[in-house]
């Protein structure tokens, strides 16, 4: 009967080729007066003034049906909200405008269509204004640096600090993970440690500052790589509740997150949680895991939630008046800005390449985030172990806040990543 | 002793929803021969439509109203897209049903939006006690519903007169046109019936963790549990998924500690594993109908 073998055969393929498709962008027609690529000098599709030229930024993100498409699509609405507030005041230098909504793809969380997207846009584009995600831009990463095309990255991996093309901005996940793992020390006293994290650049880094910052502490560490997928979570969950760590370190995304958290303590597992800011999300107040979420986890964060009193913050509130609060647009915002600083520098320098960008990026010491993030977060002058950042913030639930949480500890280093030295990607230390 | 058997509780909680599933795809491949890969559609469309409703209606009604919403929109698909095809090689129409989950999904992800939506249900993460063992109370109430609706369908099956036609066309579909079974009648109930459970599935599926855009995968795991308890057979069905959601649950439990060389996810690969294991040794499945071929 080959109708088995056909079911066999569907059954061990589909899961890798089902989560691909074919969702595009719109097409886009040549444009003329091309100077550098992704630059010309005719204006852009919706200029606020027609007589500047036009510097094309691309954004390859999780859109529709990966893991991350809660986040991502505010990350990519508050780029375009950004990019249009910075065309509005006067563009880059009196003498250019930035579109970032012609080349815009989705990736799928997916790294093989995430290279495919990057091809189809890679000579339209001066650079890219987003690349989301870890193991999809490590998929690119060699493209990038062939090409001097410099990156804005959507994701927080140590890996970022040793590329001159990926402009990163905020603490990466693995001094975010030794943060909360101080953090924890000094608050709760724990003696044991668990990383519970996805495999990958995300997951593996989180949970390798997790055990530098354990074993400076003389905890016990254990680490616990889960699948994606909230049905996937049994071993997880039974790791914890068998071994009792009195403190994880959760690094997931938020459904996996909630129901870790959720199971967890209904089967009587009374420690700390502290989960990465990926691991958040509003709509989990309305999970049964709320309660659990409320008595036992934080989150820590590479930047103030939306509601917080910068003058950054109050531009993004405003470009967005009407939208359900979500963490996204507060990255995403912040994440334009030293690419701003860059193309403003680049743009005064005359030389208005894709070498003039890298260029301009390497002189940036500090990037002005209009108070979201400390100016020294924009440091891609100096060698990766000066110029590493190392604040963090850590966040609890709080069903009043926008966005469900709220600061606990302001901007922190902890004394596991003051004193750390950065000499290579943390993932690969785990 | 105590842990290994609220392993094996876990196990028949997730094991009930992959049998609910497999008995859809069994369900239809005895009626048309045909594998029909829109069952992960149709069980993320259920538990959509019962987050939906379960806001205006309660849970329960929203359950039943959802399952048998599903099963029409199945009997729609069925009419619409598979009825033409009758007499093309069953492989055409089960790629045709590859074509289909991804419409219906695509459809169904604009209704879940980008968060995860909850089921409204009443069970959540609590737990219950069963003498000295405490497990999840809706793992009891995955078992206990499946066991309920397997009972119902096996009496459907051999009580009434369209369960009688349908076993009657899965034996010998022209001699059952003969004796005056509509065949047509019979894809179209084994289509409706694959629907209901699945939406049922479905919102078991999505019971305490909520349902988001990648929950299909989970019925993929509806797959090995077919191979291996057999491609016509509904006990089968049952038995594989079972048998999958035990083997997955145990692995989840004790692999770290007795296989650890085997890597940190043996337990996603397991059913896999077992089905491939059930193939090499009985390639028709644990109660599948061996097939002679003349050659």
């Amino acid at each position: 009967m080959k109708s088995r073998y056909v079911v066999a055969f569907t059954a061990s393929v589909a899961l890798l080729l089902s989560a691909c498709g074919v969702i595009r962008g719109d097409d886009e027609g040549s444009k003329g007066g091309a100077q550098a690529p992704g630059v010309t000098t005719e204006p852009c599709p919706n200029a606020v003034d027609r007589n500047k030229g036009c510097i094309y930024l691309g954004s390859i993100s999780d859109l529709t049906s990966g893991p991350f498409a809660a986040l991502a699509v505010p990350i990519t609405d508050a780029q375009k909200a950004f990019w249009a507030r910075v065309n509005k005041a006067g563009g880059i230098g009196g003498k250019y405008e930035v579109d970032v909504t012609r080349y815009v793809r989705d990736n799928k969380y997916n790294p093989e269509v995430h290279r495919q997207v990057y091809n189809e846009i890679k000579d339209q584009v001066l650079g890219l204004a987003q690349t989301l995600g870890s193991p999809t831009t490590a998929a690119i990463i060699a493209d990038l640096k062939a090409n001097d095309i410099v990156a804005a990255p959507a994701s927080w991996t140590s890996a970022w600090e040793f590329e001159d093309v990926i402009v990163e901005s905020g603490a990466n996940y693995c001094v975010e993970a030794m943060n909360s793992v101080d953090y924890a020390v000094e608050t709760y006293k724990p003696k044991s440690v668990m990383a519970v994290h996805l495999a990958g650049d995300y997951g593996a880094d989180a949970a390798a500052g997790a055990k530098i910052a354990a074993e400076r502490n003389g905890l016990t560490f254990t680490s616990v790589e889960t699948p994606t997928g909230a049905n996937e979570q049994g071993r997880a969950i039974t790791e914890i509740t068998k071994n009792k760590p009195d403190l994880v370190i959760l690094t997931t995304g938020p459904a996996d997150a909630a129901t870790i958290i959720g199971q967890a303590a209904a089967a009587g597992y009374k420690g700390r949680f502290i989960g990465t800011g990926p691991t958040w999300n509003p709509a989990l107040l309305k999970s049964p895991a709320a309660p659990a979420l409320k008595a036992l986890y934080e989150q820590s964060a590479p930047g103030k939630p939306w509601d917080a009193d910068t003058p950054g913050h109050k531009a993004l509130r405003e470009a967005f008046p009407n939208v359900t609060a979500n963490e996204g647009y507060t990255s995403g915002w912040a994440w334009a800005y030293p690419l701003k600083a860059a193309l403003d520098k680049m743009v005064a320098g005359g030389d208005v390449s894709r070498k003039g960008l890298l260029a301009a990026v390497k002189t940036l010491k500090t990037v002005d985030y209009e108070g979201m993030l400390p100016p020294e977060a924009g440091n891609y002058a100096d060698d990766a172990n000066t110029a590493t950042f190392r604040q963090t913030l850590i966040n609890k639930v709080d069903d009043q806040a926008p966005t469900g949480v709220s600061i606990v500890k302001d901007f922190f280093t902890g004394e596991t990543a003051k004193s750390y030295t950065f000499d290579g990607p943390c993932f690969a230390k785990l | 002793m105590k842990g290994l058997l609220e392993t094996i509780i876990r196990g028949l909680g997730n094991g009930s929803v992959y049998a609910l599933l497999a008995l859809g795809f069994v369900i239809i491949y005895k009626a048309t021969r045909v594998i029909s890969f829109a069952q992960p559609a149709l069980m993320l469309a259920g538990a959509v439509a019962v987050s939906y409703l379960a806001e205006v209606t309660g849970f329960y009604a929203a359950v039943i109203l959802s399952a048998l919403l599903i099963a029409l929109v199945a009997l729609g698909i069925e009419r619409v897209a598979i009825r033409p095809m009758v007499g093309r090689p069953v492989f055409v129409v089960a790629i045709i049903t590859l074509g289909i989950d991804v419409v219906v999904r695509v459809v169904v992800n604009a209704f879940i939006g980008r968060d995860v939506r909850q089921m409204g249900d009443p069970w959540g993460f609590t737990q219950v006690s069963l003498g000295p063992l405490v497990v999840q109370s809706r793992w009891l109430a995955m078992l206990l519903v499946t066991a309920v609706l397997v009972a119902l369908l096996f009496a459907f099956f051999r009580y009434t007169k369209y369960g009688l036609a349908m076993r009657a066309a899965a034996f010998d579909q022209e001699t059952a046109l003969a004796q005056g079974v509509s065949v047509g009648m019979v894809f179209a109930l084994s289509w409706g019936l694959a629907g209901f459970l699945a939406a049922i599935a479905g919102m078991f599926v999505g019971t305490g963790q909520g349902v988001e855009q990648l929950t299909w995968i989970i019925a993929l795991k509806a797959l090995p549990a077919i191979i291996v308890g057999g491609l016509d057979s509904l006990g089968g069905a049952v038995v594989g998924g079972l048998v999958v959601g035990v083997v997955e649950s145990l692995f989840q439990s004790y692999q770290g500690e007795f296989a650890p060389w085997l890597g940190q996810n043996f337990a996603v690969v397991s059913p896999y594993v077992v089905m491939l294991i059930v193939l090499l040794v009985r390639p028709y499945g644990l109660f599948g109908t061996r097939e002679v071929e003349r050659v």
